[in-house]
């Protein structure tokens, strides 16, 4: 590189020129292949979702069910687990470049309107191409926001506690409708005396339950824009919690965070949990025991604060088509086949025609069923708790910061703090 | 990679003039060269410099991904220096780098000193402690690791046998960093191979000389090949740490990707992903980004400045 110094810059344009030439070319070909559209009318729409194994073979199976039904609309899935599903849509949402449909929840809803993600699917129900009739227990209300339905449910499910059912009839305790939180932690305190395992995972580190606490005691998680507790609240929250780790009535954190991704009711570390009622499912495949759905422990003997939550399907704002998309989310929502296929595993089933098409045959559909008939019976459902945008992270938070709190490497009221902390940078974003 | 420098050879006397047409064949040869070179320069410029530019940019504003970025000066800085979290990474990524490095360029001069010596089947040895390097970024390893580690696992009964009962380090928080050290030492393959290069190139009648003068083995190392490999030493010291400072995979995986338990693995690149791709705080992971970067140069800075002390370069003794 000595001489010629002219020579040399003209070579290197050149040379970049047709570089970039080549990458253009290379953007243009990625371009078409993601594009939807084709010559003899066939629409292809990208569906993504989160969840297990069986989940994804179920709405595999709905996809075929579609497609047959519809020949003009081919169905491209794209599926991970929860958090990655979330990373990743986030990236794509902001490239203007994410899925037409996918599967969503509540605690995204407010966030991705804010953002403009999310297609508004009252127009293409007063077009004609989707339904918005038949939904049970008026858990449509749960895709709302601002009179937008911007998700629509295909299920509906409660925040439950999972017993670990053999360790409760062995330490002879049980588990009844409107105990109270001191019954249960005698329950535990029983099991752990006569069996030697913890009673409980972790409940202080659950956003949804330490929600259905402040909901018995006339609060909430969040207001429309804020948290509806205060520093002080939480800090009493993580203390009991605190207390009842170091006692043993709930499992060892250090042990809990070994077993993961496994859960620590079914890896045998404890007694109970406390999660959505469909989650239930998974216990039974990866534990050793038998598991059951027990009540929400009450503050007044009577109020669990419970309300349902629902999973979602919702649409991109941008998609090409809206029609199809419509009419895809329309088939997945009230199609009998559909709901049969499905069955309990994204809750119960959200239409009245789908709801009527399944009948549970396993003990752990039933059990679902039997369940969410007794909370519905028991009249404790409530309304659902809002969600402001930022209530994802403000979860993922909660739990981690629960988590240091249980390891006793941060006090309880500097943990409350921090939580306040992150969750106003959590409301700015 | 000859670190040991030694003064180029070339002929005497002036270049001859080059006539116009091997200036001509010259210049061809150059138009093919950046041809050739063109995909990485489009690269270059698209995939690294263009983004780190904009990064540079970001660290200045408030950045969602979605709506465009606010300018916000150094607030990101100043946010960020006060962040107990933040203040957490860079503890935990100075354990690491303090710790680990050393341990591993110890491990690997140590083995790389057996293997220089010439013995039957030393090709297999040096094959079997460099494999090692090359799978240890790997996922698969990340999650034997965390089985390893676990309680009641190989680890943990191994322990106990000693009385030495902490219940696994995974769960841990005290130990679980030096699970991901251990991880790191592990794959001293790569520093290895570099210093048994450095290894070859001491003259061997230095050794000779001295064992006539009747030095024994121990000094033998400390005067002769310390300082004779103190090159390859300083370029192992450089790398690794530069390493080290960028440790990623190893802590997300190890810890089921939350970078805990009680944030015991935050390292700083976790950090700057969970704040980037989970929160959506683009310009604070950016002003991370770039605190790292000034970070490290000055991490290098100070190695090079440090070399002039410690590190033996042939041409200078002459």
């Amino acid at each position: 590189m000595q001489q010629g110094g002219n020579v040399e810059r003209r070579t290197i344009l050149k040379a970049a020129g047709a570089s970039l030439a080549v990458a253009g070319l290379g953007a243009t070909a990625t371009a078409c292949g993601g594009g939807s559209g084709s010559g003899d009318g066939t629409v292809t729409l990208r569906y993504a979702w989160w969840g297990g194994e069986p989940r994804t073979i179920a709405i595999k199976k709905t996809i075929a069910l579609f497609e047959k039904k519809f020949p003009k609309i081919k169905i491209k899935p794209e599926f991970t687990d929860y958090e990655a599903f979330w990373e990743k849509f986030q990236t794509q949402a902001s490239g203007g470049n994410p899925p037409d449909v996918f599967q969503n929840a509540v605690g995204f809803l407010r966030k991705y309107d804010k953002r403009g993600v999310l297609l508004d699917l009252k127009t293409q129900a007063d077009a004609g191409n989707l339904s918005l009739e038949n939904f049970r227990n008026g858990v449509l209300a749960n895709g709302q926001v601002d009179g937008k339905q911007i998700a629509v449910p295909v299920g509906a499910n409660t925040m439950a506690l999972v017993i670990d059912l053999k360790a409760f009839e062995k330490a002879g305790v049980e588990a009844t409708f409107g105990w109270t939180w001191d019954e249960y932690f005698d329950a535990l305190q029983t099991i752990q005396d006569k069996l030697r395992i913890a009673g409980d995972t972790g409940y202080f580190s659950i956003m949804y339950l330490y929600d259905l606490y402040l909901r018995q005691n006339g609060k909430a998680f969040f207001t429309d824009t804020d948290l509806g507790f205060t520093e002080d609240d939480l800090t009493q929250w993580w203390e009991d919690g605190y207390k009842r780790v170091r006692s043993g009535l709930v499992a060892d954190p250090k042990k809990v965070e070994q077993v993961k991704p496994k859960s620590a009711l079914s890896a045998g570390l404890a007694a109970s949990e406390f999660t959505w009622d469909n989650f239930s499912i998974r216990y039974e495949g990866e534990g050793e025991s038998d598991y059951g759905l027990a009540p929400i422990p009450t503050t007044d003997g009577k109020a669990t604060g419970q309300y349902l939550g629902s999973l979602m399907l919702s649409a991109f704002s941008g998609t090409e088509h809206p029609k199809e998309v419509a009419q895809f989310i329309d088939f997945m929502v009230h199609d009998p086949e559909v709901g049969e296929i499905m069955g309990y595993d994204r809750g119960i089933l959200a239409t009245t025609e789908q709801y009527d098409a399944f009948k549970p045959t396993d003990d752990n559909n039933k059990g679902v069923a039997a369940y969410e008939e007794e909370v519905a019976e028991a009249g404790v459902l409530g309304k659902i708790t809002p969600h402001p945008s930022g209530a994802d992270v403000i979860e993922a938070a909660f739990l981690r910061i629960g988590g240091e709190v249980a390891q006793g490497k941060t006090k309880p009221a500097d943990a409350a703090r921090a939580l306040f902390s992150e969750a106003r940078a959590a409301f700015a974003g | 990679m000859t670190l040991v420098k030694e003064a180029p050879v070339r002929p005497a006397g002036k270049r001859p003039a080059a006539p116009a047409a091997a200036r001509r064949g010259r210049r061809r040869e150059n138009l093919a060269g950046y041809l050739f070179m063109s995909p990485w320069i489009a690269g270059f410029l698209l995939l690294t410099a263009g983004p780190m530019i904009a990064s540079l940019y970001y660290a200045f504003t408030s950045y969602n991904l979605f709506t465009p970025p606010q300018w916000v000066g150094l607030d990101n800085f100043t946010t960020m220096f006060q962040d107990p979290r933040w203040q957490k990474s860079v503890e935990v990524t100075l354990k690491y780098v303090v710790v680990a490095t050393p341990l591993k360029l110890l491990l690997a001069l140590g083995v790389a000193l057996l293997l220089a010596q010439k013995r039957r089947g030393q090709g297999l040895y040096r094959a079997a402690f460099y494999m090692p390097s090359l799978i240890g970024a790997s996922v698969s390893v990340g999650f034997v690791w965390r089985a390893l580690f676990s309680d009641d696992a190989i680890v943990d009964r191994t322990q106990k046998v000693f009385g030495l009962d902490v219940g696994g380090w995974i769960g841990n928080p005290d130990y679980v960093i030096y699970a991901l050290v251990a991880l790191s030492i592990w794959q001293f393959g790569a520093p290895m191979v570099i210093f048994l290069a450095g290894l070859k190139q001491v003259p061997q009648e230095l050794y000779e000389a001295a064992e006539v003068d009747g030095a024994g083995p121990l000094r033998r190392f400390w005067n002769i090949t310390l300082p004779m490999i103190s090159p390859v030493l300083f370029f192992n010291v450089l790398l690794e740490s530069i390493h080290a400072f960028q440790v990623f995979g190893s802590a997300y995986v190890v810890s089921d990707t939350r970078c805990g338990p009680a944030d015991a693995t935050l390292v700083y690149t976790c950090y700057l992903y969970q704040k980037g791709f989970k929160e959506a705080q683009m310009g604070f992971a950016s002003a991370m980004a770039w605190t790292l970067v000034i970070a490290v140069a000055l991490v290098t800075a100070v190695l090079f400045w440090s070399q002039k002390k410690w590190v033996h370069y042939e041409e200078a003794a002459k």
